[in-house]
């Protein structure tokens, strides 16, 4: 176990804890765009940002906590004159490079900024590089995605900018996008995901396309299910399931009345 | 001793009021959510509540690639880690019985929890339909 100082109190975590992760337990908040508790620490967004002081050392020092581990004697603030000021900056920049972000704006307006210092970047969509597409797509084990380029012209593509081969079409990488980036339409029973369509798969009872096929192969090989579990929408299940309690009732009320 | 939330189909009047209870115990900010218990029509005055069932070997957490599900030693019923929840969705069909949904805005699966211990539903329904019992 590790003993450290957050915001002056005592908090006691397990060795291979994050400041994150124990500044949240012991119930601060940090703000972040970047971490998602199923990925590794990825320190993109910077926003996670608090001051540390290590143990003997009189300088304290600002780092990113969602990378950074836990030591016994580290005394942390996340309030600090210096955080906020970091903290600001980092706002400052992510407001001029998104500046038509409904996130972005909230978040910044919640560090008391309306308006970036630096001139707003007109020409670029809303990815702030967080990687958390990126990083789910490989944690699902597909890696159809991947972030190219460097510094200034760093972006997140698909390889050599074409429809993605190994991509299933499942949308987790849009619907786990902190500024909805990543744009994802299903349209009669086709999905448009990275450029590329897909034929989805139609509920065995209403006929709703609901799955695409590839995701719907390579779950039933992930979990070990049987197929006949991705055969039908949820709304389809449910159905499913009142109709055979019913006829459970149907048949308990026969053979009652048989008696 | 452990409870459990159960589903007499015999007894539902079809009032949706576990619906409303629902919704309104897992409200956000003000906003009610979404039900995690649906009532079905199956036949001229007959209805089903239809909620999760707490399986045993759970499909879900078959499903679920990052570990989102678990089951929660005190109430007995699979919970949703939602920050753990990478929107996959995978859960969502793979329950045979259609008890995982998405919600709006967060986009992370929700599903029964039994209310942590005290399920609204089973508190307003009239008939008792849907009781929380020791078992």
């Amino acid at each position: 176990m590790l003993n450290l100082d957050i915001n002056g109190r005592r908090v006691t975590v397990r060795k291979g804890t994050t400041l994150l992760v124990a500044i949240r337990e012991a119930g601060f908040e940090v703000p972040t765009l970047c971490h998602h508790e199923a990925l590794e620490p990825y320190g993109a967004c910077r926003l996670c940002v608090v001051e540390v002081r290590e143990p003997g050392r009189k300088k304290t020092r600002v780092v990113t906590a969602c990378n950074f581990p836990a030591k016994t004697g580290l005394a942390v603030e996340t309030e600090s004159e210096a955080v906020i000021e970091t903290r600001r900056e980092v706002m400052d920049l992510l407001l001029a490079r998104c500046p038509g972000s409904p996130v972005i704006r909230q978040l910044a307006a919640s560090v008391g900024l309306n308006r970036s210092s630096y001139p707003p970047d007109q020409n670029r969509d809303n990815c702030i590089l967080c990687g958390l597409c990126v990083r789910v797509c490989d944690k699902l084990g597909y890696s159809a995605i991947t972030q190219a380029g460097r510094g200034a012209t760093r972006e997140v593509v698909a390889p050599m900018r074409e429809p993605p081969p190994d991509c299933v079409g499942c949308g987790a990488c849009a619907r786990i996008c902190p500024t909805n980036n990543i744009p994802l339409v299903d349209r009669d029973s086709m999905r448009r995901v990275w450029d590329r369509d897909f034929e989805m798969v139609r509920c065995v009872g209403c006929g709703r396309a609901y799955i695409t096929r590839e995701y719907q192969e390579s779950r039933v090989a992930a979990s070990g299910l049987p197929a006949s579990h991705f055969e039908r929408c949820d709304e389809c299940s449910r159905s499913l399931t009142a109709q055979t309690m019913y006829q459970h009732m149907v048949l308990r009320d026969k053979e009652a009345s048989h008696e | 001793m452990s409870k459990m939330l159960t589903v007499t189909p015999g007894r539902c009047i079809g009032c949706r009021t576990c619906e409303v209870a629902c919704a309104f115990r897992h409200a956000n900010a003000g906003v009610p959510g979404r039900s995690r218990v649906q009532v079905r029509t199956v036949a001229k005055d007959v209805w089903v509540p239809i909620l999760c069932l707490q399986c045993d070997e759970a499909a879900c957490v078959k499903a679920c690639p990052v570990f989102a599900l678990w089951r929660n030693p005190i109430t007995g019923a699979i919970d949703v880690k939602s920050n753990r929840c990478v929107r996959c969705n995978a859960c969502v069909p793979a329950c045979p019985f259609g008890n995982m949904a998405v919600e709006s805005p967060a986009r992370a699966v929700v599903k029964c929890d039994v209310c942590e211990g005290d399920p609204a539903c089973a508190q307003f329904c009239p008939t008792r339909a849907l009781e929380y019992l020791e078992v």
